[in-house]
């Protein structure tokens, strides 16, 4: 329990860090340590192989992707002015009243857990190996449909960011402005 | 062994944070990374409960592991193509500020 307690305050911590930092890059990293906090409760809930794919695909690839668009497209803070003045207090409200309800309704219906034998004759730790198993026999169908949604991603963030063979070819870099040129540079 | 309701009580908290996020954020890219926060989130639930079912045998327990395992592949999807989107807008626009993105309502 004590060791639960760390972990949910340091997640917390991160998330409400995600959601106040001004600067993007702040967030993001705060969003990096809620993510590899987050691996560690999944070792906590005897699921040893998505810790590392957690660690290595979200904390590492898709972290990292984020940091590199902050940093190529420059974004600055955000300005402070409010356009829906209440806006603000009602999120705060409906995200609250949200948590509170779910984690109630959890607290009202508590239910034993199985012993340790039975969560390890299920899970066995979570490995790779069981992972697998379910994977390639349940989801067999789900796994081929990922398999062609990153295709789809892949052509389709390739499409979104290429340039136009046209402004290639012609002196497109006096007419652009200065985030412009910085992006043709990099 | 920490019982199941606390895991999901700290993912109900964990989403909640993410949609106040998504509610209040102006930048696209502080939006985007608080829909991460949020799929995280749910995530979280899915692995508390797999270890929850784990007296109805392998198959059924496992499932809910693997389908943290197929959301991982898809955000690593969504976040090339919403940070691809991301980056054409601002070559358009140089802001990614969502209130100034009104038009892509009609």
């Amino acid at each position: 329990m004590f060791g639960f307690i760390i972990l949910a305050v340091v997640l917390l911590a991160g998330g409400i860090g995600v959601i106040t930092f001004r600067q993007p890059v702040h967030a993001a990293l705060s969003l990096v340590a809620t993510l590899l906090t987050l691996a560690v409760t999944y070792i906590t809930l005897e699921a040893h192989f998505l810790a590392a794919i957690q660690t290595i695909v979200y904390a590492g690839a898709i972290m990292v992707l984020f940091l590199f668009v902050i940093m190529l497209l420059n974004v600055g803070g955000e300005s402070s002015a409010e356009r829906l003045p209440g806006l603000r207090p009602a999120a705060y409200l409906a995200g609250l009243l949200a948590a509170a309800g779910i984690a109630v309704t959890a607290f009202l219906d508590p239910r034993q857990l199985p012993s340790a034998e039975m969560i390890q004759a299920a899970l066995g730790g979570g490995g790779a190996e069981r992972v697998g198993e379910s994977l390639f026999g349940d989801f067999l169908l789900a796994f081929h449909l990922v398999g062609v949604l990153l295709l789809v991603g892949i052509v389709g963030a390739v499409s979104l960011v290429q340039r136009k063979s046209h402004e290639l070819a012609g002196d497109a870099g006096a007419a652009l402005d200065e985030p412009e040129r910085e992006l043709t540079r990099a | 062994m920490v019982a199941t309701e606390y895991y999901v009580a700290l993912s109900a908290i964990l989403f909640a944070i993410g949609a106040v996020g998504v509610l209040t954020r102006r930048s696209a890219i502080l939006v985007f990374l608080s829909i991460e926060l949020m799929l995280n989130a749910a995530n979280l639930a899915l692995v508390a409960y797999a270890r929850q079912w784990s007296s109805s045998g392998q198959a059924v327990a496992m499932s809910g592991q693997s389908a943290v395992f197929i959301i991982l592949a898809l955000a690593a999807a969504e976040v090339a193509v919403g940070l691809g989107i991301l980056v054409a807008i601002f070559r358009q626009r140089t802001s990614t500020d969502i209130d100034a993105l009104s038009e892509v309502r009609y």
